[in-house]
């Protein structure tokens, strides 16, 4: 049995102070309902997606609660939480609902409210996507880690500082055509010098921000597709590797589990990434971004600086650089982008017929790959 | 931060010492206590206690403030090649960051991570310092 995407909404991902989870998820089911030709009554399961709802907003399962307040009154509810891949861990679930015939129409909401507490509180949740005995508990911080890959990639391969920046520039103009992304605005390579460093060589500008946002997507069995008032994607597959921590690795400018996941995936479904085929991948810091496409055999290992010209149809909604990260969320952006674009509703005009969205928790810790085709 | 006092004791070899984890089976080594050998998932491993000396093979000058490592800053976060074999991630303190480049022989030593519990507690855990030349 196969799944299609036959709905999808977003959030501006912003700060939103002024906005609880629910107003939030309100928002991006109502597009996504709008959208699709069913409504709240039609669905069977809530597939719900949060990296951080236990930490930041005290609230265990709170897909218990967004159908208690949404209106879902005859739904199966549930919470998945995989740290920064959780989005992809959610869509995999109610993928494998509708391919076992289990369920024919299953929403899945991913949503994270990361503004609530000031940045020195927030960084300490963020944290917790490492190992706490060994990783956390010595305050070791997920900038630490990408500044270090950073270090040796750039030994390595020779690859300046200043041309790492090249990833972040382009996703801000993508961002600038994005209306739901977050930092829309555009950056140039100058502003380096003068940006706040994180972990250095690693500065704000090669980082994702700060952000709140709430994404749901639609997915349903075939029969139900053919009758939605939308053209549906199809969800092809899902696949997913794990790496050694990265003291463990012998090779840190390597993204090994993203290169496993892919080879599994590429085999599979007969489908290989080209720089012409749309992709949407993490980049929760340039560097991730640049490691991942060489991890999917797009470009060779240590030319990806050269090769982000040439593809475009990376990130078009901006990537985790400047649409933003509302971790539990992200993945369903991804998927949402993509799907705009495979039907028309982008800024740019895409006649390919596969994309692929690309999620991992840390660096490379946990990677999962989703195919998505297009409606034949 | 606060920490689970019974994790934290649990946890005192491999904060309070350094221990490595050799494979009877691969033969590769890896720092911690480990149940299994995280390369090939034998549980024929031995443990032994390093020496706690080594190189710095690469690190950066951290500024990302947590709650609580505010007097820390900037921290220098490290990998350090242990003189038995695997590489550790640790912080390099009480250093010149003019004087540190990648190369640094290092030694463990015993300092604090954190102390803004709420019950006043302290937490110790290893760090690395520069080798002190005798």
């Amino acid at each position: 049995m196969k799944t299609y995407v036959v709905g999808s909404g977003v959030t501006k991902v912003d700060r939103h102070y002024d906005k609880n989870y629910l107003v939030l998820i309100d928002e991006a089911v109502g597009k996504t309902l709008a959208n699709s030709g069913l409504d709240a009554s039609d669905i069977e399961y809530l597939v719900v997606s949060t990296a951080f709802s236990e930490s930041i907003l005290n609230q265990a399962d709170p897909s218990t609660y967004i159908a208690q307040n949404l209106g879902f009154r005859n739904v199966k509810a549930l919470t998945v939480s995989s740290g920064e891949v959780s989005g992809a861990v959610a869509l995999d679930y109610a993928h494998a609902l509708i391919r076992s015939g289990k369920a024919s129409r299953v929403l899945v909401v991913g949503f994270e409210k990361m503004s609530e507490y000031p940045s020195w509180v927030i960084n300490k949740v963020y944290s917790k996507i490492l190992e706490y005995e060994v990783e956390g508990i010595k305050n070791v911080a997920p900038s630490d880690y990408a500044a270090l890959i950073m270090n040796d990639y750039m030994r390595r391969y020779g690859v300046s500082r200043e041309s790492i920046i090249k990833w972040s520039i382009k996703m801000h103009e993508n961002a600038v055509k994005t209306p739901h992304a977050q930092l829309q605005f555009t950056i140039s390579a100058d502003s380096l010098s003068k940006a706040l460093r994180i972990s250095e060589p690693l500065t704000m500008l090669d980082s994702h921000p700060t952000s709140d946002g709430a994404a749901a997507l639609l997915l349903v069995n075939e029969s139900v597709a053919k009758k939605a008032g939308t053209t549906p994607i199809e969800l092809v597959d899902v696949e997913s590797s794990v790496n050694l921590p990265i003291y463990l690795r012998d090779d840190l400018t390597y993204f090994s589990a993203t290169a496993a996941a892919y080879k599994r995936l590429s085999s599979r479904n007969g489908v290989k990434l080209t720089t012409n085929t749309a992709i949407n991948v993490y980049d929760t810091y340039d560097i991730y971004g640049l490691l991942t496409i060489e991890a999917l055999e797009i470009c060779a290992r240590g030319e990806a600086v050269k090769c982000v010209d040439e593809m475009p149809y990376l990130n078009v909604g901006g990537g985790l650089k400047a649409r933003g990260h509302p971790v539990g969320a992200t993945p369903l952006y991804q998927v949402h982008e993509l799907r705009e674009l495979m039907s028309g509703a982008s800024w740019v005009k895409y006649d390919g017929d596969i994309s692929l969205a690309h999620a991992m928790s840390g660096p490379d810790n946990n990677a999962w790959l989703i195919l998505l085709k297009g409606w034949v | 931060m606060k920490h689970s006092i019974s994790i934290f004791w649990r946890l005192k070899d491999n904060h309070y010492k350094i221990y490595i984890t050799k494979c009877g089976d691969c033969g590769r080594v890896a720092p911690l206590k480990r149940l299994k050998c995280p390369y090939c998932g034998s549980r024929n491993v031995e443990h032994v206690e390093s020496r706690g000396f080594g190189e710095l093979i690469n690190y950066t000058v951290s500024y990302y403030r947590t709650e609580g490592s505010e007097q820390y800053l900037p921290r220098v976060v490290g990998l350090v090649k242990l003189d038995e074999g695997p590489v550790i991630v640790g912080e390099i303190t009480d250093v010149d960051l003019n004087e540190l480049s990648i190369g640094t022989r290092v030694e463990a030593v015993l300092r604090k991570y954190s102390s803004e519990d709420p019950n006043g507690l302290i937490y110790y855990g290893l760090k690395f310092i520069p080798v002190i030349k005798k």
